[in-house]
């Protein structure tokens, strides 16, 4: 199964040469490949396991770093970026796939970590390829920010380890031995050491108090380098969460669903209002992805396995998409809505327009849907305890907060299109990325696509 | 012998906590991660255990001689301001580091029934609220990756100490990231210089 590394190291080396960038852009789209077949195959041995989840979880973070790759062919013109930059971007993208391959598809929990300290260390560098100051002040803040993010997971790990090394020696390590032995673990160090690194995690998705560092770094970076975070780096995040929530939901399922709905609604509630206040679109979408990380973790602890993997699975093609069409809708100017989306043309036009629109939930998105789901989920884990209108406050809460989204949205999409604006130039790649993306997810609403996720956690 | 090493890891962190010169600052590093190494060579002779003590010897080699010796030289090399001073003063911070202390042996204070060794967790994770101390009350960059670097002993710390040695596939996989952090931080340097 070590050949699923093969495309990521194949563009490390390439990356050293002088090579035709088109050509480079369709061999970082190789990584598809080993991604659908082991979606199809599944295998183990010692470090790796692939299961449903994470073959589902390395191909939609695939299909990503496609539509990334090819959205890369125009970016020279469009930024002006030299060769020498562009060697470096591919340098660090491989460098950040390997380490995302080997923490989707580890079993060992050390293994995961250091696949993530990979992913991070190389997006330090990729912040700054297009050299400012802002961009240079924000990967340090990265860079000390994504550290101690990174440092809090594995000091968690660590105490999971040795909270359950007595019983498990060795296998302490691999998640499917914990989800296994889940009943017989000691809680009071599990429990430390899971809060420790849900604390990182949240940390590193941009969750209260930490919702502004990841819009400043995705702001400063390269459009690319922000659909990376938001379609590749959170969905590993979130497999390590997903995985070792299983454990706790076992361990203690009351203190998992209060950490989580208070971090998460506390995230909302900050996120809404800082969306409501945003001034440009990568801010505006950043925000957008903190918001939705939020929502999956909620469906997720709250048993709505489907929503959440849905919800995360539309959130990975739609929010990439709309970092790479900020390119066109910003071209003239960053600070400014009103009639970006005036004179690119017809088909980018209705291809953004569905993105934009569908990160709303408007329906048929998928989001829409697992909206839907997730709210079901939450009501009905509520259904047995005696807290069941407190839930019902909850979700009405969440809608309400959902709603200023929604507004301000609608508002700065209507801006976009009816006001005058100057006329923006669209390169034939960018109109190929987005729609990959859009196929891409309305793919997902497909019956067959909804039974397949929905199979996934049964 | 153990305890006596790690009472002297703990004291050098807690000292670097109150320094205001740069190279101090790496000399207290130096210092820590000498402790570190010191104490898994500790444990692995208790233990028996041979991938401590060459993991107890990659430490004292890498962490307390070639890691300050690299940041030192980067330092020199671009210029960076020596003085670092504290944003917590010192008057606060007398009364702020008990306080940690105290928080986390009653943190850990549950789990003193089921381990023998749990004041060692204790002051590994006293050590993590520590190094977050150190970040947060430095603004100059250098300083605040070596509060990553301390957050890092404190992690090899709890993996000593609370797991008696991690894995040896991890614990080299994050010597290696840890090297990566260094070159990253020497490339990020490097347009300052340009500039």
């Amino acid at each position: 199964m070590y050949f699923v590394f093969l495309p990521s190291i194949i563009i490390i080396v390439l990356s050293f040469f002088k090579i035709n960038q088109i050509v480079m852009s369709f061999v970082a789209t190789s990584v598809i490949f080993p991604a659908i077949y082991l979606f199809f195959n599944h295998m183990h041995n010692d470090y790796f396991m692939v299961d449903d989840l994470n073959a589902f979880i390395l191909l939609v973070s695939s299909v990503v770093a496609v539509g990334v790759s090819i959205s890369m062919i125009s970016l020279p013109y469009r930024l002006g970026l030299k060769k020498k930059q562009i060697k470096h971007f591919y340098l660090f993208f491989g460098i950040f796939f390997l380490g995302l391959t080997l923490s989707i598809l580890s079993n060992n929990m050390g293994l995961y970590w250091i696949g993530l300290e990979f992913a991070t260390l190389s997006t330090v560098y990729m912040i700054k390829i297009k050299y400012s100051t802002f961009a240079y002040n924000e990967s340090w803040k990265y860079l000390i920010v994504g550290a101690i993010a990174i440092s809090l997971i594995l000091f968690g790990i660590i105490l999971i380890y040795s909270a359950t090394k007595p019983l498990l020696q060795e296998q302490a390590m691999d998640f499917y031995s914990l989800i296994e032995n889940a009943k017989m673990i000691n809680g009071y160090l599990f429990e430390i050491g899971f809060f420790l690194v849900s604390t990182g995690m949240f940390i590193k998705m941009g969750f209260f108090p930490m919702n502004l560092w990841i819009a400043d770094i995705e702001r400063s970076a390269i459009y690319q380098v922000g659909a990376l975070f938001s379609g590749i780096l959170e969905s590993a995040i979130l497999l390590g969460f997903f995985r070792l929530s299983e454990v706790e939901k076992v361990v203690n399922n009351a203190h998992l669903i209060t950490f989580t709905y208070v971090y998460g609604i506390l995230t909302l509630f900050m996120v809404s209002f800082l969306i409501y206040r945003a001034k440009d679109y990568m801010r505006l979408f950043s925000l957008s992805g903190i918001e939705h990380m939020s929502l999956i973790v909620i469906f997720w602890v709250s048993g709505g396995y489907f929503a959440a993997l849905l919800h995360f699975a539309a959130h990975a093609f739609i929010k990439p998409a709309l970092f790479l069409s900020t390119a066109v809708l910003e071209s003239h100017r960053k600070y400014n809505f009103r009639g970006t989306l005036k004179g690119i043309g017809g088909t980018p036009t209705l291809l953004i327009s569905m993105l934009m629109l569908a990160i709303i939930s408007l329906p048929p998105s998928p989001m829409f849907f697992s909206e839907i789901y997730g709210f079901k989920a939450m009501i009905e884990s509520a259904t047995l305890s005696s807290h069941f209108l407190l839930m019902v406050g909850v979700v009405f809460f969440i809608l309400l907060l959902l709603s200023i989204v929604f507004y301000k949205f609608i508002t700065i999409y209507q801006e976009a299109l009816y006001e005058e604006g100057e006329p923006s130039h669209i390169y034939r790649s960018e109109i190929l990325t987005l729609s990959i993306f859009v196929v891409a997810t309305l793919t997902l609403i497909l019956p067959p696509v909804l039974q397949a996720i929905e199979g996934i956690m049964s | 012998m153990t305890d006596i090493f790690m009472g002297f890891f703990l004291a050098t962190l807690i000292i670097s906590l109150f320094t205001t010169r740069l190279f101090r600052l790496y000399s207290w590093y130096a210092l820590n991660s000498l402790f570190l190494g010191l104490i898994a060579m500790s444990v692995s002779f208790e233990l028996d255990d041979n991938e401590m003590l060459i993991v107890g010897c990659i430490t004292i080699i890498m962490k307390s001689l070639i890691i300050p010796f690299v940041l030192r030289d980067i330092t020199l090399k671009f210029n960076l301001q020596r003085s670092i001073p504290l944003s917590i003063q010192n008057h606060f911070l007398v009364i702020i580091v008990p306080l940690i202390l105290a928080f986390t042996f009653y943190l850990i204070e549950p789990i003193t029934i089921m381990y023998l060794q749990s004041n060692y967790v204790t002051i590994a994770v006293s050590s993590l609220f520590l190094s977050l101390l150190l970040i947060m009350e430095h603004k100059t960059v250098a300083s605040k990756v070596l509060g990553f670097l301390f957050i890092e002993n404190s992690l090899f710390l709890l993996a000593i100490s609370a797991t008696k040695g991690m894995p040896m596939i991890i614990e080299l996989g994050i010597f290696v990231d840890l090297m990566m952090f260094i070159v990253v931080i020497n490339l990020l340097f490097k347009p300052q210089e340009e500039k």
